[in-house]
């Protein structure tokens, strides 16, 4: 029995789109460190499941936790806890109308109050970790898709987040950037980040998770180590699942 | 008559014409763009109320023709016991109307963030008047050069309005109008006053395209 | 399909208490506006306007009648207007799209000529430079003719923003076929464009039919002017020129949403498919 604080923790939630039950009691710990990769055919609330973590959907009924700290509903509280979360979205999001550095700067000196020229270092840096750092003074929309991404990515890290939310992080991309992004992803793992990952990517998901989750039509259907269940899945839907996605 | 003849004669009150009309369409545009803002803001607050009644002053202003809004805030209003001087109803009419159109192309420019953006404004823990200053207004505004440059030309275009009440000094529609029926300015009148409109029309629309290029968004 | 527009975009679903703050100001909003209502009201009252004799004569057949003779001109000559508008405008845009540069030039100068002076300048002209040269127009055409004249610059722009729209690809396609370039612009290009571009049409229509307004400037018998008859009859100025402005409102408004719903609906076949 694990007794420290997990970062994210979500107690029986449930949430509704008008009729359509999405997530249906859903509970789940991602503990510091963490890599937890959540699969599932498409429609199965996994990428709803995401969203809720810092409220970006609201949920119906259950509970969020954040470091042991239930989330706010609305305010400056929900803000700042939302500041502790990093996310990465599928479309990558970035401000079109500001360069990346400003991209990367921004949250960190309005919301985070550090100095300009201090989060100015702090983003080179990232970006430079990432790959991009010859592209800091260009906007958005003159990146391929996988420069903006990894961008992105530097962007949730400039807020120094306990843990980073990855909503299909390479589901929009061309073929032949995805490695580029997966790449950095896989030593944000090793560095030791706590991540929670929704993808298609199913040798990512092999290599980097501590966990994999499967979900289907909004329930938790499995929930173990990558080894087991991409080897032996445990239940009939897994397993339909994976010769799917295999059979591709 | 020649164009040397009308300018020796008149040149100096197509001079303050000109003036007049600069001066209108800069007060009227400058109180329309304030306005405009105002009710874009009620426009998309979250009371309801205050939603439906922007868009309704949008509607209203937007569709009512300039001179069925100078008549009523001329004749009408004083039967209301409400009088303004024949200036104060012109920079009224020239205001409301442009004044809905700003909403509307703000709230167009608006509309051209895409929803993801304000997401991760939110993700990355900025409240939302962070968001609004700082991702919404500011890609509202750098979208909306082009269009309000075209309304800073149509604002001058209403001011023309002005040469249907007795106003002193005229701007340049009413001059025209007032050459023609104490001389016969023909044509040449009209140019002139149609020139001068012209170039204030192409020197706006020149400095409005010269800020879009620089600072438009790149999508 | 309903679209989603950055009004509902720009907040979150509310927690309690920004529920309870928008009750209040809910409250607070509608409280304030009835009280406007209120004002506008009382004002009419104190000042006799909402007494009888400037309202009932609303009640006849005749006054109605009056008013719609008056709206059927009105609506002529922006329809007139209009169409004459649209003659003139793809002229101006076949000439703005030429290879040949006087008429390239020529064309554009027109454009910006009608676009940058205002209408009453063109009324101005029609109704006390153009007698002076011997022409004798009716009032109808003394005002539509300049409203034309004022739209059509505006009018060739939108339909070379439409022209310019249809890929490219279509006409380095019928060109390889072996189609002559006339042949290829009324057949391939324009039925598109002009598909892209009735909303912008239909605006400008809404323009020309505000512009029709100062028809009382050489005194055609519209729906402005016949108010003016009205209001003479009766003594009523305030009611009579109120409801002709909701009137001209309410055309203008309904000319706009038929504008905006074939927006949504012409866009563009592909997609409109997409989205179904």
């Amino acid at each position: 029995m694990n007794m420290e604080t997990p970062v994210i923790e979500l107690r029986h939630v449930d949430k509704h789109f008008g009729l359509l039950h999405v997530l249906k009691d859903i509970s789940l710990k991602v503990y510091r460190g963490e890599v937890v990769v959540i699969l599932g055919p498409s429609g199965s609330g996994k990428s709803t499941l995401c969203r809720t973590v810092n409220r970006l959907e609201t949920i119906d009924s259950g509970e969020i936790l954040i470091d042991g700290e239930p989330m706010p509903a609305e305010g400056r509280k929900l803000a700042s806890l939302r500041a502790k979360i990093g996310m990465v979205f599928q479309s990558f999001n970035l401000f079109a109308h500001m360069t990346i550095l400003d991209n990367l700067t921004l949250a960190p000196v309005d919301v985070l109050r550090i100095g300009k020229k201090e989060a100015r270092m702090e983003a080179m840096r990232l970006l430079e970790r990432v790959g991009v750092a010859d592209q800091a003074r260009k906007v958005p929309a003159q990146l391929s898709g996988g420069q903006q991404q990894r961008a992105a990515i530097a962007r949730a890290l400039a807020m120094r987040p306990e843990a980073i939310l990855f909503d299909e992080p390479t589901s929009a991309l061309d073929p032949e950037m995805i490695s580029e992004v997966l790449n950095v992803m896989t030593s944000l793992a090793s560095d030791g980040m706590t991540m929670l990952i929704v993808t298609h990517e199913m040798n990512f998901a092999r290599k980097v998770a501590d966990r994999v989750i499967f979900m289907d039509d909004g329930m938790i259907v499995e929930e173990s180590d990558p080894e087991a269940f991409f080897l032996h899945p445990q239940s009939e839907r897994a397993r339909d699942f994976l010769n799917a996605v295999h059979s591709h | 008559m020649s164009v040397s003849n009308l300018l020796s004669q008149y040149g100096d009150r197509y001079i303050q014409a000109l003036l007049t009309t600069w001066k209108l369409t800069a007060f009227s545009f400058a109180a329309a763009f304030a306005l405009g803002v105002l009710i874009t803001i009620l426009r998309v607050c979250p009371i309801k109320p205050l939603r439906i009644a922007g868009d309704f002053y949008v509607q209203v202003f937007r569709n009512i023709p300039g001179a069925a809004l100078l008549i009523l805030l001329v004749y009408a209003l004083p039967y209301l016991k409400i009088i303004f001087s024949y200036e104060v109803c012109v920079l009224i009419a020239t205001t409301l109307i442009p004044s809905a159109f700003c909403s509307e192309h703000l709230m167009s420019g608006m509309n051209t963030i895409a929803p993801g953006q304000i997401e991760a404004a939110r993700a990355l823990g900025l409240t939302f008047f962070q968001m609004i200053r700082r991702i919404v207004i500011p890609q509202a505004l750098r979208s909306t050069v082009l269009p309000m440059t075209n309304l800073l030309v149509a604002t001058m275009l209403t001011t023309s309005l002005a040469s249907q009440v007795p106003m002193r000094p005229m701007d340049l529609t009413g001059l025209v109008s007032y050459i023609n029926t104490h001389a016969t300015g023909g044509v040449t009148a009209f140019a002139i006053s149609a020139a001068l409109y012209c170039a204030t029309a192409l020197l706006i629309g020149f400095t409005g395209s010269l800020i879009d290029r620089k600072v438009r968004i790149l999508r | 399909m309903k679209q989603t527009s950055i009004r509902d975009l720009l907040y979150e679903t509310p927690g309690p208490a920004a529920r309870k703050k928008i009750r209040v100001w809910t409250g607070v909003a509608l409280a304030a506006i009835a009280a406007l209502i209120a004002l506008i009201v009382r004002q009419f009252a104190e000042t006799g306007q909402l007494a009888e004799r400037y309202w009932s004569f609303f009640a006849k057949a005749t006054t109605w009648r009056f008013l719609g003779q008056g709206l059927l001109t009105t609506l002529e000559a922006a329809l007139t207007g209009a169409a004459i508008a649209f003659a003139l405008g793809f002229t101006l845009m076949r000439g703005k799209l030429r290879r040949n540069r006087i008429l390239r030039g020529i064309s554009t100068a027109l454009i910006e000529f009608t676009r940058g002076v205002p209408t009453l300048l063109f009324i101005y002209f029609f109704f006390l430079v153009v007698p002076q040269m011997g022409w004798k127009l009716s009032a109808f055409w003394k005002i539509t003719l300049p409203c034309a004249i004022s739209a059509c610059g505006v009018v060739a722009e939108a339909l070379r923003a439409g022209v310019n729209a249809v890929p490219k690809g279509q006409t380095e396609a019928a060109l390889s076929l072996g189609m002559t370039e006339t042949r290829l612009f009324y057949r391939v290009v324009f039925p598109q464009a002009i598909r892209f571009v009735i909303p912008s049409l239909i605006a400008e229509l809404v323009i020309v039919l505000k512009d029709t307004t100062f028809a009382y400037v050489v005194t055609c018998a519209d729906l402005m002017q016949n108010a003016k008859v009205l209001i003479s009859n009766y003594d009523a100025m305030l009611s009579v020129y109120l409801v002709v402005a909701v009137i001209y409102i309410l055309i203008n408004y309904l000319l706009n949403k038929l504008s905006d719903v074939l927006a949504v609906r012409l866009h563009s076949p592909a997609e409109r498919s997409a989205a179904a």
